[in-house]
């Protein structure tokens, strides 16, 4: 390992700063694909690291990945919800590698709803 | 009169004093250096008796009243041997208001031995320590390595019958 | 650059390993792995989140979820139903203690909420093993300002501008010592790292090295430009392995990375570390003996002057700061010295960690803004006093400083007001001791510790400390003598003068400090061999016989309960209570708060088993007993004080009448207390043993009205005053003379002459009753009301925690539907033609913390809501109605309407022949307490009258002799206390019959069993 200079300090703190960010807290989305055993029959894992690639490769700090289980429309799997800070949520069906880079780039990094895919908006209403 | 050297092999393999003289060839001449010499004996052979002490003394060039000064002033050096296992009761503060003077009592009585002693058979040494930092677990008994956290009396006998 | 969905952060500081985290992370580990995974969630392995108390913790990224005391067998479900299918777990919430709600996020829970993290910013963060985690937070930035922005004048002075101060305990100015030693000239200097805490409790650098080991690297290698030096050492416990560890670790990456060494960061600064372990002497935490620790000699301190600053390690200019200090250094640098001045108070600045122990709730690690209120961090930091007892004092700065006590809840912690009160701050350790805590056996503690650390260099401390402990270990031994607290202070204020070091000076600051709050508890060890808080074993027989005001021999009466005995059991009663029927049922039983069996699992139930014998044994026949003094003595009021110096003097032979206002005797146990809590004739079977003994009781005699006080005096040698407390205390509102509204008292006693009415209907409180109180009086007024069909609502202004009612009686109150409404105070009676039609209230919030420790309520603006209401009771409080007495009797009466008692007595009052004693002294106290008070009495009188006449002493007549016997379990199994079988809620609404029925035989006898016998001398 080379020995440091002040601006590798910078550099450092950068790189890691966007590995640790999750632990921050203050997040702009948080994207939440719905993992029932139903949501991973029908491919959530594979969107999932579909995600996954896509904020790696962005490089963005301020998305949120979260899973939670199914929401009871386990024909309409694998579903996302998108929650971008402020704004309400909005929920995508039969979501698939492909559809969700597209949400990622066009709907998370600048804001423009891909009205086919969605399922629904608003949140899911609690017992 | 024994030399010292057999004096120490009645008690010590020839390895471990091989070892022992490698730790003062490390530190002679570093200013500062006994105490470090003494921590790594310790560790290396348990005990520091006074013959261990002599050799330590004429290898680092330091008279044998110094090393017999030191290793009585620090709490962490013993002239005894140990048991196989040490048991140390917490009497901290937070441990004592919790029981741990209960504990240490029912120690003593169980094995019939005071504080600093070991065992007949050297199964166990039993010490107390002024707090090791784990004051939420109180009281705290530490066998080895091993922190047991919040000791009821009557359970001292199940924790110590895991250690043989 | 790997992005992971989630990390799961496991706290690895040492308490969490200790509870078994290692195995919580492999099992985590494992599990993810199974579930294909481990590329979508990274574990991180951090330093001491704090929250020793509840681990081992971990928490969940991003959505900031903690669990606590996770176990192996906990991670399949947390992986399952949290990381796949996003469902937290809630049972592994954190559970508040008082709410039992269930709290998922960490910043939400009280203990993290209120806290400012500075030096344990990164505490549970980040992996302290890994420096890029460290420099992704900002790490060595301020180095880096320092190395090539500041010159070390500019660094001392932005150190002197942050106003920090050593956290070490001594709390001098950081930045004055560093311009001594850089003023100082000398090629070699040397920064040395105090990480020898070895304050009992006190575990905040330990936990600082393990979290995050690199802001104590950055913070010396500051310090090493501000003064000009080129080597430092960190002097570690050899008791902390896992700190020395990470320490180690590193030193090592900042090396590889060329933060430490030669040419730091490329600037041409040379600066190395090494960790030099202590081998256990908590006398090298002072700083000139540290040194010649690590010169490799008996860690003895030297004179100062010279200075370390001046000449210290080798005799070269050194400093020394603590791990706390150094880990602020690197933000102050960062950030500014202004960004840190802004936080704390005018002299203390900054932050300070606390290691929080002993019996509170959190016990944990904890970080807040200098002059943070003691109340503030032990009760909504520290979750407050486990198991329903109360605060006595924090000591704080270890066996070096002091207790602050509980009428001092509300000072702000910092170095001058803690300095005020007796204590020091210290390096940091708080510890919380509740009303179970002895200051004498305390003290004896610290003096025992620092007399064993003692160097023994100096003479001051070496004999000093060896001559208070031995005082100590008397006076705790029984063995006291009078003179003997003088004598300590006197040696405390000359070892204090004249030791060498700070470990000699500070060692009688405990000693000191118990002295200053709580003499009244030496004198009781050194005059009355007595240990209030029941710790020193050599005073007492048993812990529940010296919690007793009447010291009733607990142990020997359930060993005999044991054994079948209940005749004899009785007897034993008998001997100190003439009340034990009424005891059974209504005492607040203070011996089961000191009971050790509840350190097993539960307190034994004393109180149910002593009823159980007053049920069942039999009642041997009182015979009257001859006068045979010429004495005449009268007794005003037939309550338990005033009965039992009647009986007491009458057993002595004297001829006793007692005066009673009301139709019966049994003072507030007739007329305050309902019959379904005590069954009249229960208590008139007990009074009637009293008049056979020959005391001649007069009912319906009020002194005043029916009998004048000139009288009494005339026709008896010597008066006791018992009339007990049976005036209600005004609310002080608008409206309160409105027909419908009642006193507490005055409600139950009306209700205790007229029952028959009451029931009837002829007299009614309506439908809708408002209670106002949180006594006893107020709980009775209200269960009273139910039983009679109101839909009753009970208004306190404080909590249920609060509330001086028996915790028994709250719950009773809950079951029989009664509502009780917290943090309400009433502003206004409303009526309508002179009756009262509702209440009008407000809501109140918790402010400061008043003398007694709790909080006062304070009013919230805007809240106030009104309530329909037929009847008020109000029962906030009685005083003694005390009008009988002239002023020219000279007896003197305070401002709470209270007999005051000479000077030293315990009974007499300011005229000698007068005495007084119950609640007409007290206030509203309980049964025992006022038979305590008619022991006392009795004495006093007897001894007052026998002295007066030279004769000898009264000698009671020899005792039958009951053998107790021994019979003990020798491995105890846990088994909670027995519960006392009650009549069915809907039962208890329709008449007034005794809500507690009693215990059966066989558990009477199995709950006498669990006594663990501390009266035993084994």
């Amino acid at each position: 390992m080379a020995k440091l200079k002040i601006e590798d300090l910078k550099k450092i703190k950068e790189r890691v700063h966007k590995e640790n960010a999750l632990r921050e807290g203050d997040r702009r989305v948080r994207v939440t694909v719905h993992m029932g055993t139903c949501g991973i029959a029908a491919g959530a894992r594979e969107v999932m690291n579909a995600l996954l690639n896509e904020i790696e490769e962005a490089g963005v700090s301020d998305v949120a990945v979260t899973t939670s289980g199914c929401m009871g429309l386990c024909s309409r799997e694998p579903e996302v919800t998108v929650e971008i800070l402020g704004t309400e949520p909005i929920v995508y069906e039969y979501v698939n590698a492909n559809k969700m880079r597209q949400i990622f780039k066009r709907h998370i990094l600048q804001g423009e709803i891909q009205s086919p895919f969605v399922l629904a908006r608003g949140k899911e209403q609690q017992d | 009169m024994k030399s010292n050297d057999e004096v120490l092999l009645e008690e010590f393999e020839p390895k471990q004093i091989q070892r022992l003289d490698e730790i003062i060839d490390e530190y002679r001449g570093r200013a500062g250096g006994l105490i470090p010499v003494l921590e790594k004996a310790q560790e290396l052979l348990g005990y520091l008796p006074v013959p261990i002490q002599e050799r330590i003394g004429e290898g680092l060039n330091i008279p044998l009243c110094q090393v017999y000064g030191v290793v009585t002033f620090y709490s962490f050096f013993t002239m005894q041997p140990r048991g196989r296992h040490t048991v140390r009761v917490c009497l901290g503060t937070a441990c004592y208001v919790r029981g741990g003077k209960k504990i240490a009592e029912n120690l003593e009585r169980m094995f019939g031995i005071k504080e600093g002693e070991t065992t007949q058979d050297r199964r166990f040494t039993y010490e107390t320590v002024r707090c090791l930092g784990a004051c939420g677990l109180g009281p705290v008994v530490v066998v080895d390595n091993d922190v047991h956290g919040r000791v009821k009396p009557d359970k001292l006998r199940s924790i110590l019958d895991q250690y043989n | 650059m790997k992005v992971f969905r989630s990390h799961i952060l496991i706290c690895g500081g040492t308490g969490c390993h200790a509870t078994g985290s290692v195995a919580v992370k492999q099992a985590l580990m494992a599990e993810l792995a199974k579930q294909n995974l481990s590329e979508e969630i990274r574990v991180v392995e951090t330093g001491c989140n704090g929250f020793c108390a509840m681990g081992p913790v971990m928490v969940v990224y991003p959505d900031g979820i903690m669990y606590v005391e996770v176990s192996p067998e906990d991670i399949p479900e947390v992986v399952e139903e949290h990381l796949l299918k996003g469902r937290p777990v809630e049972r592994l919430f954190y559970k508040e203690p008082l709410t039992e709600e269930r709290i998922p996020e960490m910043g939400e829970i009280p203990f993290f909420a209120h806290q400012k993290l500075r030096v344990l910013r990164n505490k549970g963060l980040i992996d302290p093993e890994i420096i890029d985690e460290y420099i992704a937070r900002d790490g060595y930035a301020g180095m880096a300002k320092a190395l090539t922005e500041l010159s070390p004048e500019g660094i001392v002075k932005e150190m002197l501008d942050s106003g920090l101060r050593g956290r070490g305990g001594a709390g001098f100015p950081t930045g004055l010592k560093w311009k001594f030693a850089s003023q100082s000239k000398s090629d070699v200097k040397y920064v040395l790292c105090n990480a020898d805490e070895g304050d009992p409790g006190a575990f905040m650098d330990r936990s600082v090295l393990e979290a995050d080991p690199h802001a104590i690297l950055e913070g010396m290698v500051i310090a090493a430009k501000a003064i000009g030096s080129s080597k430092g050492y960190i002097y570690c416990r050899a008791e902390y392995p896992l700190a020395i560890r990470r320490l180690s670790i590193a030193i090592e990456q900042a090396k590889e990375y060329g933060l430490l060494g030669e040419n730091i960061l490329d600037t041409g600064f040379n600066f190395d570390i090494e960790i030099y372990q202590g081998a256990g002497a908590f006398v090298c935490g002072e700083e000139t003996a540290l040194m010649t620790s690590i010169e490799g000699k008996r860690g003895m301190p030297r004179p100062r002057p010279p200075f370390p600053a001046v000449a210290g390690l080798w005799k070269q200019p050194s400093i020394l700061n603590n791990v706390e200090t150094f880990a602020n250094v690197g933000q102050i640098i960062h950030k500014g010295s202004a960004w840190f001045a802004s936080v704390g108070n005018e002299k203390s600045k900054g932050t300070k960690v606390f290691a929080l122990t002993g019996d509170v709730n959190n016990v944990g690690l904890v970080e807040v803004p200098m002059g943070t209120p003691l109340g503030t961090i032990v009760f909504d930091i520290g979750g407050g006093i486990p198991n329903g007892k109360k605060f006595k004092a924090a000591q704080l700065g270890g066996p070096s400083g002091g207790m602050i006590p509980i009428q001092h809840l509300n000072a702000p912690v910092d170095f001058e007001t803690v300095a005020e009160l007796g204590a020091i701050m210290g390096s940091g350790g708080m510890i919380v001791m509740n009303e179970d805590m002895c200051p004498v056996d305390m003290a004896r503690f610290f003096m025992d510790f620092c007399q064993d650390e003692s160097c023994g260099k100096c003479v001051p401390c070496r004999e000093g400390t060896k001559r208070m402990l031995e005082i100590l270990t008397n006076i705790c031994e029984g063995k006291g003598r009078e003179g003997d607290i003088e004598l300590l202070e006197e040696m405390a204020q000359v070892i204090k003068d004249s030791a060498l070091c700070g470990l000699g000076q500070t060692a009688p600051n405990p000693v000191l400090s118990t002295i200053r709050y709580f003499r009244d508890e030496y004198e009781a060890h050194i005059k009355e061999k007595r240990c209030p808080a029941g710790v020193c074993s050599a005073l007492f027989k048993s812990p529940c016989q010296n919690a007793c005001p009447i010291g009733m021999d607990v142990p020997s009466y359930l060993a005999l309960v044991r054994a079948g005995r209940l005749d004899d059991a009785y007897k034993v009663l008998l001997r100190t209570n003439p009340f034990p029927a009424v005891c059974g049922r209504v005492c607040d039983h203070q011996c089961q708060s000191k009971c050790r069996r509840a350190t097993l699992d539960e307190s034994l139930a004393i109180k149910f088993v002593k009823r159980f014998i007053t049920d069942n044994a039999a009642k041997p026949e009182v015979e009257a007993v001859p006068v045979t003094r010429k004495e005449k003595i009268a007794v005003i009021g037939a309550g338990p004080a005033g009965l039992t110096t009647a009986r007491d003097l009458a057993i002595r032979g004297y001829a006793v009448t007692v005066y009673e206002e009301l139709p019966e005797a049994g003072g507030m146990m007739r007329y305050g207390i309902p019959s379904y809590r005590l069954p009249r004739e229960i208590l008139a079977k007990e009074i009637d043993d009293i008049r056979a003994l020959g005391v001649e009781i007069l009912c319906n005699r009020r002194v005043g009205r029916d009998v004048s006080f000139g009288e009494i005096n005339e026709k008896y040698d010597y008066i006791y005053l018992a009339p007990g407390a049976h005036k209600s205390q005004k609310l002080g509102v608008e409206g309160e003379d409105a027909e419908g509204v009642y006193g507490g008292v005055e409600f139950l006693r009306d209700f205790n002459i007229n029952e028959n009415a009451w029931v009837k209907g002829e007299k009614v409180l309506g439908t809708r009753v408002a209670v106002i109180g949180g006594g006893n009086s107020a709980i009775d007024a209200a269960r009273v009301a139910v039983r009679l069909g109101a839909e009753v609502t009970i208004i306190y202004r404080r909590t249920r925690e609060d509330m001086p009612a028996a915790e028994e009686e709250i719950i009773a109150a809950e079951h029989e539907g009664i509502k009780i409404e917290y943090f309400v105070a009433p502003t206004k009676i409303i009526t309508e033609n002179g009756k009262v039609i509702g209440i009008a209230c407000e809501r109140m919030k918790p402010g400061d913390f008043d003398r007694s420790g709790r909080r006062k309520p304070v009013r919230i603006e805007g809240s106030e809501f009104t309530l329909s209401v037929d009847s008020i009771i109000s029962a906030i409080g009685q005083e003694p109605d005390v009008g009988f007495v002239p002023e020219e009797s000279g007896i003197s009466i305070n401002r709470w309407s209270c007999f005051d008692l000479a000077a030293g007595r315990r009974a007499e009052t300011t005229n000698a022949k007068f005495y007084a004693g119950g609640d007409a002294v007290t206030g509203p106290w309980t049964v025992v307490g006022a038979i305590q008070a008619g022991h006392d009495a009795a004495v006093e009188i007897d001894v007052a009258i026998r002295t007066l006449n030279g004769e000898p002493l009264w000698e009671a007549p020899a005792q039958e002799k009951i053998d107790i016997p021994f019979e003990i379990d020798e491995e105890s199994e846990e088994q909670p206390q027995a519960a006392m079988p009650e009549l069915e809620p809907a039962m208890r609404k329709v008449n007034f019959a005794e809500v507690e029925l009693g215990f059966s035989l066989e558990t009477a006898i199995r709950e006498a069993s669990r006594c663990l016998r501390c009266d035993a001398e084994v």
